[in-house]
């Protein structure tokens, strides 16, 4: 709980204004205060906000304005994740639908009762954008023409695994080179990335240490985004208590230097420095040592 | 990839009814009486801001208290606790899941809820409260069993299911059901350690009541000092107009806005015999005399 003090001086609420409309002689013919009068306020908080002549303010309603003491407080809201969820498998219902209702919208619809799983994938348009020509090298043939550039042959697959994948350009013409990344061999036109790099346009950006860098212009554009069946699936999401808490995975490292403990190839000359005279042969580290 | 865990602390959204109040008057630190509290209604005085940039959009963090002056007028020390609502009901039933009978939960009757908190007890709202606990014998001294609290993890309408134990016996399991009118919740922890799996952590009894409490902000306690005085008013006596009337002896003193602040009679108090003085006497005047304008006399 947070503890906030603050201090607010009532002077500021009190009214101070004596209207004219209160004032009256008395019987010595001295001008005096009427204090019975609805408009004196003086020294007083009001209730209501009330103007220099003791008269109500109103709001547009017609109604009185509830005279408050206005402070600002910042309410806030401490998170912590609770961890990862944990796929569970669950019995359907028996019937499945087979036509979605209309406008269904899975992030706000929610879970429907007998939705097969299609009914949660999501196309989403072309994404496309612009990014260097670093790929480029990875789909030029192995030929240099005459005056030693490089030679980028359509059709002709670069890719690591050939017998699934195609990675080459698909189109070649003078001012550009179309090119396809990690495409489906079979499905070559709808798969893989599709990069265009200009042969005489030129994109200047700045690098993270801010020097200039210059590469060919490259737009790269990708179809079949979204929900679909490769990354959806309907389960039941539970959190597991032995993973609150935890948010990724464990992920488990090699490491390369590894503390043996005493089996250390410096411990023999350690060892050595700690005999200081004969007796320690025998008594050191009950004994260890042996002649 | 780590492993670990994360969070932050964002600005709070809360609606004003998930909001309850509660403030202590003390007219001083010196005081020994106990502090009672009284409560507040937040929708009488608790205003959210709102996003100048998109007017339905409330600001979030930001808000302000509206303290009418009827209650906070007085000069001492008032504080406010602001804290999430609190949901008192009772626990319906004690079960598990018909299909995961390893799932234990707590059942809560959403017809013993107040209508207008029932939607926080629709499928998924209730995640994240925290429930505390009553004791099931009252007159036993403290009613709330102290320092115990679980959180809900889960909570889905579900219906009962009577299933058959042999031996002439049946026990009662949930099944998930949207048109039951009871409500399932799951709550950590609930499940025993590995080392000591008869450990079963306790989750409450049937019949037990609970405290349901939000967790959409942290409590903030606010402690007011209402002072009658303050370096403002105390520059009035330095530096604002005032005046001293030759004729009756009312020293005035004025705010900035020239408005009558104090008003005090000087006077000389002398031996009633010899005639000699033997104080000069500042008394302050509470019946104001409203000829000293400061205005209408310096008008001339």
């Amino acid at each position: 709980m947070k503890y906030l003090r603050t201090k607010r001086n009532l002077e500021n609420y009190t009214v101070r204004s004596i209207p004219k409309s209160v004032l009256v002689k008395n019987s010595e013919g001295k001008t005096v205060i009427n204090t019975d009068s609805p408009n004196y306020y003086y020294g007083t908080i009001p209730q209501f906000k009330v103007d220099n002549e003791g008269n109500y303010i109103l709001n547009s309603f017609g109604q009185k304005i509830v005279n408050t003491i206005d402070i600002n407080v910042y309410l806030t809201q401490k998170l912590d994740d609770m961890g990862i969820f944990t796929d569970k498998e669950y019995i359907p219902k028996d019937t499945l639908l087979t036509e979605k209702p209309n406008n269904f919208n899975s992030f706000t619809y929610g879970r429907l009762a007998g939705a097969p799983v299609d009914f949660y994938y999501k196309n989403t348009p072309q994404v496309s954008g612009n990014t260097d020509d670093s790929l480029l090298g990875q789909v030029k043939s192995y030929r240099k023409d005459p005056s030693g550039r490089d030679i980028y042959v359509p059709n002709l697959n670069t890719s690591n695994n050939p017998n699934e994948e195609f990675s080459g350009v698909i189109n070649e013409t003078t001012d550009k080179t179309v090119y396809k990344i990690n495409a489906n061999k079979n499905n070559i036109p709808n798969t893989g990335i599709e990069y265009t790099t200009f042969k005489n346009l030129f994109t200047t950006t700045k690098n993270e240490f801010g020097f200039n860098e210059t590469y060919k212009t490259t737009i790269f554009s990708v179809l079949n985004s979204g929900w679909n069946q490769y990354n959806t699936s309907l389960k039941a999401t539970i959190k597991k208590e032995e993973y609150l808490g935890v948010v990724f995975k464990p992920e488990v490292e090699s490491v390369v230097f590894i503390n043996r403990g005493i089996a250390d190839i410096f411990e023999r000359h350690s060892l050595l420095s700690e005999i200081k005279t004969t007796n320690d042969i025998d008594t050191n580290r009950g004994g260890f040592i042996r002649i | 990839m780590a492993t670990g865990n994360y969070g932050t602390i964002r600005p709070a959204d809360v609606s004003v009814q998930d909001i309850e109040m509660f403030y202590s008057y003390t007219p001083n630190r010196e005081s020994i009486t106990s502090v009672d509290l009284i409560p507040l209604n937040p929708i009488d005085v608790l205003v959210p801001a709102t996003n100048p940039n998109n007017v339905t959009e409330i600001f979030g963090g930001l808000y302000t208290l509206k303290l009418p002056t009827a209650i906070f007028g007085t000069k001492g020390f008032y504080n406010i606790i602001i804290r999430p609502r609190q949901i008192r009901t009772t626990i319906q039933d004690c079960s598990v899941l018909v299909d995961n009978q390893d799932v234990k939960g707590i059942v809560f009757d959403i017809n013993q809820i107040p209508l207008d908190l029932q939607n926080r007890f629709e499928n998924g709202n209730l995640v994240g409260y925290r429930v505390e606990y009553l004791k099931e014998q009252t007159g036993t001294g403290q009613d709330k069993i102290q320092n115990l609290y679980r959180i809900i993890t889960s909570n889905n309408r579900a219906l009962p299911i009577t299933q058959s134990q042999g031996n002439s016996n049946a026990s009662v399991a949930y099944t998930f059901n949207d048109n039951s009118t009871s409500v399932f919740c799951t709550v950590s922890p609930s499940s025993a350690p590995s080392i000591k799996p008869n450990a079963v952590p306790f989750i409450g009894n049937p019949l037990q009541d609970v405290i349901i409490t939000n967790t959409f902000f942290d409590p903030v306690m606010l402690e007011i000092e209402m002072v009658e005085f303050d370096d403002e008013t105390l520059a009035y006596a330095l530096f604002s107009n005032q005046t001293k009337s030759l004729e009756d002896g009312i020293y005035t003193i004025y705010n900035f806005g020239n408005q009558i602040y104090r008003q005090y009679n000087l006077y000389e108090v002398k031996d009633q015999f010899t005639g000699k003085p033997l104080f000069e006497v500042r008394e302050q005047k509470f019946t104001i005399d409203p000829t000293k304008d400061f205005d209408d006399i310096t008008n001339f």
